[in-house]
This record gives C-alpha cells, sequence and structure tokens, in this order.
C-alpha cells in the first residue's frame, strides 16, 4: 500500500496549497536564474550582434560602452588607411529617455554611417534598413513602436522604417537605429535659449580674457563644442591581415586604443555586469538555499504531523522501510511537483517579463537536482525524527 | 498450551537509589480464547507490562513465551521485534490510532498487507473482517468521519487483520459511553471465543469487568490475580 500517496489523496487540498506555495518559490529561483544569465545575454549582445573586428576608440579607455569615449568624427578616414584594414566605420552610441507610446523609455541610439558603414542592425524582423540620410529610423519592438509610426527625438521626428527583435543594450533597453549625423543631432542638438546661454557664458570668458564686447560677441559662436565626434570606430580587416599588426599601428600611429570583440566582451563582464553578476548569483545562492530550508521545513512539519501514526504504524509491526519510503516518496512528490509547477509558471510569464530571462536547460536541470538533493536531506531530518519515534508513543489518549 | 506464559518478569527504571522498579516479578498465563482484564490505577505498571511484553520495551528480567516459544529470557533472543508484533500481537488503543489518510477497510488491509499478504488478498480480509464486526457499509469512509464506536470496531478489525494469538486492549472502552463500551466489551468476549485469540485488555473501568475470564490487579509494579466474576 503506498501510505505517502493515499496521504497526499486524502489531504489533496492541503498538498496542492503546499506544492502552490513551494512551486512560486522555486519559480522565484528559475526566474533569478533566468534573469541572471538574461543580464550576461543582454550585457554582450550588442557587442556580439555588431559584425566587426576591431573597436577602436578614444586612447586609454574602455569604451564606448564600458567608458566614455570621443573621438574625432573623421577619425574613421585615418583608421581605414591602416594596413589590413579592410572598412571602418564612425560609431556612436548612447542613452536616452523619451516618452514612447505614452509612458518614459529608456532606450539606447545607435548612430552609423547607413551607406554601407559598420554598426547597423542585424536582421529586421519588418520593414527595411535605413535608407536615407536622415529622418529614417530602425527601432526595437520592445519599444512599442509600429513601421511607418514617426518619433520626435528632439526637434526632428523620425519614422519607423525597420523593426529588430531582441536588439538590446547591455541594460537590457531596446536599440534605436539612426543615420550617424541624426544621432549626432539628436545628442548634441540644444534648444535657442541653451545656446544663446552658452554664447554668454563664452562671452564673458573672453572678455575676462581682455577681449571686447564686439570681438567676444563674434568670436563666441566659435568657441562651441563640436558636434562632429563619435564615440568608436569600427574596423573590418582584409581576409587573411595579421590582427595583432593592425591593432600595434592603429595603436602607435593613430593614439586610439583597439579592441577585438572578445575583448570588449570581456571589458563588458568585467565592468558593468560583474557587480550585478555577483549580486544576482549571491541572490539566486540565497534563494536556493530558503527555497531548501523552506522545504525542509515543510517536510518536517508534514512529518510531525503524522508522528501519532507513524508510532502506530510502528507499534503496529511496520518495518522502518514502510516510513521511510513514505516519508521520501511525499518529499518526491512535493519536490518534483512543486518543480514542474514552478517551469511551468516560468514558461508561461516568460515573454511577458520585463527583462530578458534566459533559461538554460542544463542550468534548470542542476536547479532541479539541487532542489531535489536538498528535498530528499531535507527529509532525511524528518526520517530522523520518524526513527526515533517510540511506537509506545501511540499508546494512550 | 497457554498462548502467553510471562515468569518473574521484572522492569527497573534508572539506578541506584534512582531506581523505579514499574514491574515486580509478574508472572501470569494465558490460554487461547481467554479474556483477561488488567486493573489497576494510573501508575500501576499494567501500561509497563504490556509494553514489555510486545518488546517495545526491553524488561530487566524474567521470561516471556507466546505459543511455547521463548521470545525473551533474561535478555533478548535475537527476534525481529516489529515483525513479532505483526504475527503475533493485535492492538486495539483507548484512542483508536486508526491512520486518518487511510479508510476504515485500509486500515485494516495496511495491517494484514505488513504481514506479506498481497494487496487484493489482504482488501479481501478487510471487507470480511468489516462484514465480521458489522461495519461493512463504512468500508470507504475515513477515521474523521466515523463515529468513536465505528471508529473502535475498526481498530478491532485492523487487530484481527493477522489472526494473532493475543490481542492487546489498552482502555479500549476509555473513550466510549456505557452502551457503547459494553458493545465493544461483547465484541472482545466474541472475537476472543470465535477467533481463539487471548484478548489481554488494560481497563481503569470496573464496570466493563464483568464478563472477563480473568482479571488482574497491579499495584506499585506488583501483579496479583482477582477472583473471576
Amino acid at each position: 500500500m503506498d501510505l505517502a500517496l493515499k496521504d497526499v489523496r486524502r489531504h489533496a487540498g492541503k498538498f496542492v496549497a503546499t506544492i502552490v506555495g513551494v512551486g512560486l518559490l522555486l519559480t522565484i529561483v528559475l526566474v533569478m536564474n533566468g534573469i541572471y544569465q538574461g543580464n550576461i545575454y543582454d550585457g554582450v549582445w550588442l557587442i556580439e550582434n555588431t559584425a566587426t573586428d576591431l573597436w577602436v576608440v578614444e586612447r586609454g579607455r574602455g569604451g564606448p560602452f564600458n567608458e566614455s569615449s570621443r573621438m574625432p568624427g573623421d577619425a574613421h578616414e585615418s583608421v581605414v588607411a591602416t594596413p589590413g584594414v579592410a572598412r571602418a566605420s564612425p560609431y556612436i552610441a548612447y542613452a536616452a529617455q523619451r516618452t514612447v507610446g505614452g509612458t518614459s523609455q529608456q532606450f539606447t541610439i545607435i548612430g552609423y554611417d547607413v551607406f554601407g558603414g559598420l554598426g547597423g542592425p542585424g536582421r529586421l524582423v519588418a520593414g527595411r534598413a535605413i535608407q536615407a540620410a536622415h529622418s529614417e529610423m530602425v527601432a526595437d519592438s520592445r519599444l512599442g513602436l509600429a513601421l511607418g509610426e514617426r518619433l520626435r527625438l528632439g526637434a526632428r521626428e523620425y519614422t519607423v522604417v525597420g523593426l529588430t527583435r531582441s536588439a538590446v543594450d547591455p541594460a537590457g533597453n531596446p536599440l534605436v537605429y539612426l543615420s550617424l549625423p541624426d544621432a549626432q543631432d539628436v545628442l548634441y542638438e540644444q534648444d535657442n535659449f541653451a545656446l544663446v546661454a552658452a554664447r554668454a557664458a563664452s562671452a564673458r570668458r573672453l572678455e575676462r580674457a581682455g577681449f571686447g564686447p564686439a570681438e567676444s560677441a563674434r568670436i563666441a559662436p566659435l568657441l562651441a563644442g563640436s558636434t562632429e565626434t563619435v564615440n568608436a570606430v569600427l574596423v573590418k580587416l582584409a581576409p587573411g591581415t595579421d590582427l595583432e599588426a593592425t591593432r600595434r599601428h592603429i595603436e602607435r600611429w593613430l593614439h586610439f586604443t583597439a579592441y577585438t570583440t572578445a575583448e570588449e566582451r570581456e571589458l563588458m563582464l568585467e565592468g558593468r555586469l560583474k557587480k550585478m553578476s555577483a549580486v544576482l548569483g549571491l541572490f539566486r545562492g540565497l534563494l536556493v538555499l530558503v527555497s531548501i530550508v523552506i522545504m525542509a521545513l515543510i517536510l518536517y512539519v508534514l512529518t510531525i504531523e503524522k508522528i501519532k501514526p507513524i508510532a502506530t504504524l510502528k507499534l503496529i509491526g511496520a518495518p522502518n522501510r514502510v516510513i521511510v519510503r513514505m516519508i521520501m516518496e511525499q518529499s518526491l512528490v512535493l519536490t518534483v511537483s512543486s518543480f514542474g509547477f514552478a517551469f511551468l509558471l516560468l514558461n508561461l510569464v516568460r515573454e511577458r517579463f520585463p527583462r530578458t530571462l534566459v533559461v538554460l536547460p542544463e542550468e534548470t536541470a542542476l536547479t532541479f537536482a539541487v532542489m531535489l538533493a536538498g528535498g530528499v536531506l531535507a527529509s532525511l531530518m524528518a526520517v530522523w525524527h520518524a526513527l526515533r519515534t517510540p511506537p509506545s508513543l501511540a499508546l494512550g489518549g | 498450551m497457554p498462548v502467553l506464559e510471562v515468569e518473574n518478569l521484572s522492569k527497573t527504571f534508572g539506578e541506584g537509589e534512582l531506581a523505579v522498579r514499574a514491574l515486580r516479578e509478574a508472572s501470569f498465563s494465558v490460554e487461547a480464547g481467554e479474556l483477561v482484564a488488567l486493573l489497576g490505577p494510573s501508575g500501576s505498571g499494567k501500561s509497563t507490562l504490556l509494553l514489555c511484553i510486545s518488546l517495545i520495551q526491553e524488561p530487566s528480567s524474567g521470561r516471556i513465551a507466546i505459543s511455547g516459544r521463548d521470545v525473551w529470557r533474561d535478555g533478548p533472543l535475537g527476534l525481529d521485534d516489529r515483525r513479532f508484533r505483526r504475527e503475533n500481537i493485535g492492538f486495539i488503543f483507548q484512542g483508536h490510532n486508526l491512520i486518518p489518510f487511510l479508510t476504515a477497510e485500509e486500515n485494516i488491509a495496511l495491517a494484514r498487507e505488513l504481514n506479506g499478504a498481497s494487496a487484493r488478498e489482504a482488501a479481501l480480509r478487510a471487507k470480511e473482517l468489516l462484514g465480521y464486526l458489522e461495519i461493512a457499509k463504512r468500508a470507504k469512509s475515513y477515521p474523521g468521519s466515523l463515529s468513536g464506536g465505528e471508529q473502535q470496531r475498526v481498530a478491532i478489525g485492523r487487530a484481527l487483520a493477522n489472526e494473532p494469538p493475543i490481542i492487546f486492549a489498552d482502555e479500549p472502552t476509555a473513550s466510549l459511553d456505557t452502551e457503547r463500551g459494553m458493545k465493544v466489551m461483547a465484541m472482545l468476549r466474541r472475537i476472543a471465543r470465535e477467533k481463539k485469540s487471548a484478548v489481554i485488555a488494560v481497563t481503569h473501568d470496573h464496570r466493563m469487568v464483568e464478563g472477563f475470564d480473568t482479571a488482574y490487579e497491579m499495584n506499585d509494579g506488583l501483579l496479583a490475580r482477582r477472583a473471576a466474576t
């Protein structure tokens, strides 16, 4: 007679409630797994999905994603002249926050050479790539824009001509692709009041330096910061080129720093993602631990509730294996059902979750194994208590 | 041949000045089909005697034999105590102690299955006993939905499942009113007669003494035979 299943059948409501409770806890563990892997996935997505051999950035900087990098707008022209470089394209990337579809959303604007340059969107799920020098944009579908929709960024409106899926910046925010000049416009554009204030400040500095008012007013506009800067130059090497030699050349003669995609990825993993991954990893570990402790307590309480029947079983001659089997089987039923419930729930919420959840089968299997082992360990505590229960406990009122 | 022989059975808890002699050289025997009452106030040693005979507690000295075979002689004789109980003793408890998540039928079948019977055979035996105890219609009911008297009858069925030579009943009527208590006693008498099991009932209840074949009284660990009623 399967005592464990008989107990489950008799107290189905209690077991279902327990399974749902533990299952919700395990869902959080699985979601945390997904967030942890999703954080890494999002963190390096842009780097891994930008078809380039070298990321050339401002000298000594860890840019363009981990640290700011400002380079002259024509830097790509000197880079393309380097031996072994087949193509070099200017690249700009910066975060923006605007109201899109009625809600304030953060996204990253990527500016690239739309006429055959590197760094543009990869596969589009709808529409086409940017074909005009101005006023067109490709947006990720997470932003909620539809093809043909228009979005105001600064002084201009941009029309969505193409859509990507899951194109995100290292923080998991959607990407918006613009032509390089448009991206620079959006980044550096100032309204008239700001321009007047900046020029007045420059004129005051010039006057303090001894220039007359008329001269200061004439020179001040020329002192405005250049909007012709880029964050990086993306490089595609010619086949058979010695990457190290090209990199040395760029660093020595052009005074820039160049990273391979692998190095850029490493910069990201060791930089922005490191602490977040550590925190998420810590939370993940704590959650697993808390889940095991809660499961242990539940299993223990389920056994304690049955301590008199267990004593009765011992008194009427049930061997220990019958009692151990009952406890272990319930532990397995509880663990497996809760995990199944958690897995089901995870798959239900996965697509609607605000962050990318990356569920790796091997990691899910490992989590299951850990929870199963935890469940078995927890039930050993209950078994220990049950086996120590004297049969004489069944006697008396 | 007696089904149970107890000779000079003693049980002492603790040592030295703190030693408590819960059982002092108790000797008695019980024949098959005999209905024996074990009377005495709380703490007199009745339960200790029962636990010792069931090998739940180890006696300090003495001899116990079941159906002519020694199961204890001044020390253990290497018996598997659980198996010994399954095969030789049926228990009826004051609080019925039915397994709450098993139906009446399953409670009885479990005892049979634990003794090696197949599920089918155990279920058949359970049905038969439920019929014998006149509660066949409650076979699929859980203990929680049975009355005290019905629960006690299921407990009796469980005790009978393996046709043991001895049935221990620990205050079998304590939680029942007089009428139901009388019915249970009548049932125990019937079982003793028809099934030829020796029934040893621990009781405080002097109302129930009438009808027992033999009665023993315990006081401070000493067992004395009372005149039969």
